[in-house]
């Protein structure tokens, strides 16, 4: 070998060890300064986790009748069975579940990676889709058909307001922090409680899901099962409400609102009921109509939403309502409590009055003649509640408003969007209007739950029960108690006592004296309660809610307790449009007592009476109610001023 | 023709040693890959295919070292004839597979002519070059071996395979080199290989070449397609750390995340599953294994020997650096297999061949005295 030759091998050889050399290095690179990161992405392809979902908690009433629980529904998906989708299985699967094969192939597409996991196509199969599964189940490659739990609930739309429903839309801020509080975080797509207990109390019927490890290979399909964390299954939640008070108050709500329309109402049509323990604060009863299914309600929300009788919203807690003759008892604890009036007081009611060049009447322009609290009470005589208005001042009307719970929170945490109503007041008045000054007159219409006087069916009720009990203002709760799947309980709901209400006890016992007449002989609601083994003590009224020209009823409330001794439920009852207490809010009052206390609905003996509950109906409008010129009087009592 | 006391004296049994451990690392690997592959039932069908060729390559790898290797030389033009034949059939007469017609069906075995023309050419050119021996002085002498290899790379480019035809280039470019031809001819060359590159990007290489050189270039650019095998390469490789996960216990393969783990890839499941420590031992036996056969070249009697030895260095050398660089992303992805360790009987026959020419020549390194 040449010299040159020699050397020029030797650089060649020089070459290899060089390139020898960076191989190596690089082998060094990657499998021991890089390992970790290697390590992880191996581990990555390796592992997939797949998530083991838990059994959402079931929801029972206070006796433990099973209201929402979850039922097996079947879902028809498509799996890979290891050689890609069969192309005849998808054309034969689009027309079996009427889903364009495009919409399949997209799908299928966007599982890339996933196929691990069954391709879900359609849930809650109707038997006639299981069926012409299996008939072509020998044509149909890779399709399976599985259960999968569906949200149930068993009475349809009783109580749909307070249960709520599941649904992937999103979620409010509030709810997904409650969420981060329990140790859940919120993902796009889940199946999640998007209104009443079923948002509120999510966190606790969530349940935590399991998680299975598995190995897939590059295909996604499973090769090995490793660890298992089984699910835990949510808690069931055990409600204040009785199912069959429930029903009962939605069916006479219901009842009502039907036999107005048929009268030719065509303002009729929402309705509202709220029953209480005055003990506890317990909600025995929460009613609107109308309401919904939530079992279909994806399929009938867009429809729902645009419904002009507002079925979603729930009407006990977001209405708010001009309460009428309601108010009273606040016009008199203010006047009775600043010591502007003695309940012995004499009044003369000559059915009309003229007082700041303003001029008011009763209903009907009767004349009750002398009357004292108690004979107002029983009449609702607004000539009478005009003048202790007066005497008592805006300022104390407001002031014993808010202090016997209308137009504050209720202090109620287990449903969302609870509206806080609004109380006449000098300073709201100035809030709303920029600063115009409050007139006399205005008190007066303030004075028997007009003008600016707004407030919330719930708020009725708790009124109402702080009257009973003796001044506690009790928190409403709809969740009696949290039981874990092993029947374990884990939350139990103390009644809570919010406050004692700055009122004296000889003042409220007066009031209570003064709504016991209401049933009485003579008074307002005397004919309906008097059939009951129960004395019963209340409160009619009726909201003028557009001028009287424009022929539009008022709503028509009634609120009341019973038994008067010894009190145990406050009810609050609001008929849109109803007219006047009697004729629209005290007959589904006096249903839920009866219901209450005996158990019955007593329809059988009403409807042996029916004749004679029309004449009775007839006499009660001679003996009936208020009625005030709202906004006229309002915009003459402005006038008069600028004068 | 018996076989003189000093040729066995001089057979390099050390050089043997070292293909010996090669072949028995790459056997291992192979098992270890193929083994559990879902569509093949028998666990031992490539093993048994890879011995039995190993075996043959054996046998053949013997026999070359009883023909003097002198004789070669008288028939290399037969031996070129029989390349660009076989080339030329192939085109015509070849199998197709992932697009390319690379395979002549002969019965139970498939003729890869591409192959075969690797041991000829190196033959061929040592032959050429060594007639020219310090006559290489002039650009035109370079003419002739430049033109003799132009007319099979065309040919193996045309099936189309890239990396190979590439491995006839650096066979030329370092024969000359060694040959002693001037270093600026070679640079002209370079260059004009270099200016015809656009012609190549844009006329001649296929989209999914063009692919796989910009993959190389950018990893990312596409994960799932030319990008996942090398991503998955690197990922078993880097996750076999420096000991590794243990023979037979590469999950990239079991699971078939690395495609072609057998053949192009076989590195890949050796580092997964012996770690760095494998990997860099493997390395080291390559290393010894390329510069035995240089220590041949530098010891032959005559200058078609050197040659020869020096042309199964530069192909070896080549075809280890590309295709375990391309495992580990230092080099684009060719299909060029790893000598020894790849599936595949017509690399493994000729590459055992190929040794057996070193053996050859080394075996006869002394000029008899008489």
């Amino acid at each position: 070998m040449t010299k040159q030759m020699l050397r020029r091998v030797r650089f060649v050889f020089i070459a290899v060890i060089v390139v020898f050399v960076l191989l190596s290095a690089r082998l060094a690179y990657l499998q021991i300064l890089r390992h970790d990161y290697y390590w992880y992405r191996s581990e990555m392809n390796r592992f997939t986790k797949i998530t083991l979902p838990a059994p959402r908690g079931e929801i029972y009433d206070r006796d433990g009748k099973l209201l929402v629980s979850n039922r097996p529904g079947f879902v028809v998906s498509l799996m890979d069975m290891g050689e890609g989708y069969d192309p005849e299985t998808v054309s034969l699967l689009s027309e079996i579940l009427d889903i364009e094969e495009e919409e399949i192939y997209s799908a299928i597409e966007g599982r890339q990676y996933m196929r691990y996991l069954p391709l879900q196509l359609k849930s809650d199969l109707t038997p006639d889709i299981i069926a012409r599964i299996a008939e072509n189940r020998w044509k149909l490659k890779g399709v399976n058909i599985d259960v999968q739990p569906i949200r149930e609930y068993r009475e349809g739309s009783v109580a749909a307001h307070v249960l709520g429903y599941l649904g992937r839309g999103t979620v409010g801020e509030s709810t997904q922090e409650l969420w981060a509080e329990a140790g859940y975080q919120y993902q796009v797509g889940d199946l999640v409680g998007q209104d009443g207990v079923e948002r509120t109390w999510e966190p606790v019927l969530r349940g935590k899901d399991g998680e299975q490890r598995i190995e897939t290979n590059n295909l996604g399909q499973p090769i090995n099962y490793f660890e298992k964390t089984e699910p835990i299954p949510g808690n069931n939640l055990y409600l204040t409400l009785d199912l069959d008070l429930q029903k009962v108050a939605e069916k006479a709500l219901e009842k009502r609102v039907k036999a107005l329309q048929k009268e030719g109402n065509k303002y009729a049509g929402r309705a509202a009921a709220v029953v209480m323990d005055t003990r506890t604060g317990a909600i025995r009863a929460m009613a609107n109509y109308p309401s919904f299914d939530p079992n279909n309600i994806s399929e009938n929300y867009e429809e729902l939403a645009k419904d002009p009788l507002r079925p979603l919203s729930n009407t006990s807690i977001q209405g708010t309502y001009p309460v009428g003759s309601t108010f009273k008892m606040v016009t008199a604890a203010a006047a009775l409590e600043e010591k502007k009036i003695s309940d012995r007081d004499v009044y003369r009611c000559n059915g009309v009055i003229t007082l700041y060049n303003d001029t008011k009447s009763c209903f009907n322009n009767r004349a009750h003649g002398r009357v004292n609290f108690y004979s107002a009470m029983a009449v609702s005589c607004n000539i009478y509640f005009y003048q202790v208005g007066l005497a008592a001042g805006i300022d104390n009307l407001a002031r014993y408003a808010a202090e016997l719970g209308l137009g504050v929170p209720t202090g109620l945490t287990d449903l969302h969007g609870e509206a806080q109503g609004t109380i006449a007041s000098r300073e709201y008045k100035e809030k709303v209007t920029g600063g115009e000054m409050w007139y006399p007159a205005e008190t007066m219409s303030a004075a028997i739950g007009q003008s600016y006087n707004s407030f919330t069916p719930l708020q009725l009720a708790v009124y109402t029960s702080i009257l009973a009990n003796g001044g506690t203002h009790y928190r409403p709760y709809l969740v009696d108690k949290v039981v874990d799947y092993q029947g374990k309980v884990v939350h139990q709901t103390q009644p809570e006592a919010l406050r004692k209400v700055n009122v004296s006890s000889r003042t409220l016992s007066i009031i209570r004296e003064g709504m016991r007449r209401v049933t009485q002989p003579g008074g307002t609601a005397y004919y309906y309660f008097s059939r009951l083994p129960v004395s019963v003590a209340g409160k009619t009224g009726s909201a003028q809610v557009a001028a009287l020209s424009s022929g539009i009823p008022a709503h028509s409330l009634f609120v009341g307790f019973a038994p008067v001794e010894n009190p145990e439920i406050a009810v609050a009852v609001i008929v849109e449009h109803g007219g006047i207490g009697a004729t629209g809010a005290v007959p589904v009052a006096a249903e839920i007592m009866q219901y209450y206390f005996t158990g019955s609905t007593g329809d059988s003996a009403a409807e042996e009476e029916g004749g004679s509950e029309e004449e009775a109906r007839d006499e009660l409008e001679e003996v009936e109610e208020e009625r005030e010129e709202l906004d006229e009087g309002r915009e003459e009592a402005g006038r008069l001023e600028e004068e | 023709m018996l076989l003189d006391r000093r040729l066995i004296k001089n057979f390099d049994f050390y050089l043997v040693l070292l293909l010996l451990a090669l072949c028995g690392v790459g056997m291992l690997t192979l098992y270890s890959a193929t083994h559990g592959m879902s569509d093949i039932p028998d666990p031992f069908y490539y093993l048994r295919r890879q011995l039995l060729w190993f075996g043959i390559g054996i046998g053949v790898m013997l026999l070359i070292c009883f023909v003097d290797y002198i004789n070669f030389q008288h028939w290399a033009r037969y031996f070129y004839a029989v390349t660009l034949v076989l080339l030329a059939a192939v085109l015509f007469i070849g199998r197709a597979a992932k697009g390319s017609m690379r395979w002549i069906p002969l019965g139970p075995f498939d003729l890869q002519p591409s192959e075969v023309a690797k041991i000829l050419m190196i033959i061929v050119l040592a032959k050429l070059l060594a007639d020219r021996e310090g006559k290489l002085n002039r650009f035109q002498d370079l003419l002739v071996p430049l033109l003799a290899t132009m007319v099979p790379m065309v040919l193996i480019f045309l099936q189309p395979d890239l990396g190979t035809s590439l491995v006839f280039i650096v066979l030329l470019l370092g024969l000359l080199y060694m040959a002693g031809a001037k270093r600026n001819h070679l640079l002209i060359i370079i260059g004009a290989g270099l200016a015809a590159f656009p012609l190549l990007w844009f006329k001649l290489l296929k989209d999914y070449q063009k692919m796989r050189l910009m993959v190389f270039l950018n990893p990312d650019l596409d994960p799932t397609e030319s990008g996942y095998q090398l991503l998955q390469s690197m990922i078993g490789i880097g996750s076999g750390g420096l000991t590794g996960k243990g023979l037979f216990n590469s999950t990239q393969v079991r699971l078939d995340f690395l495609p072609e783990h057998h053949t192009d890839f076989i590195f890949s499941v050796l580092g997964e599953e012996m770690g760095f420590l494998g990997a860099a031992g493997v390395l080291l036996l390559y290393f010894l294994l390329i510069y035995r056969i240089l220590w041949t070249a530098t010891q032959a009697k005559d200058q078609f020997g050197a040659l020869i030895c020096c042309g199964v260095a530069i192909i070896l050398s080549f075809q280890i650096l590309v295709n375990i660089g391309m495992t580990i992303s230092m080099m684009p992805v060719t299909g060029i297999p790893l000598p020894f360790m790849s599936y595949g009987n017509n690399a493994l026959l000729v590459n055992l061949m190929c040794i057996g020419l070193v053996l050859n020549v080394g075996m006869r390194r002394h000029k008899i005295q008489f």
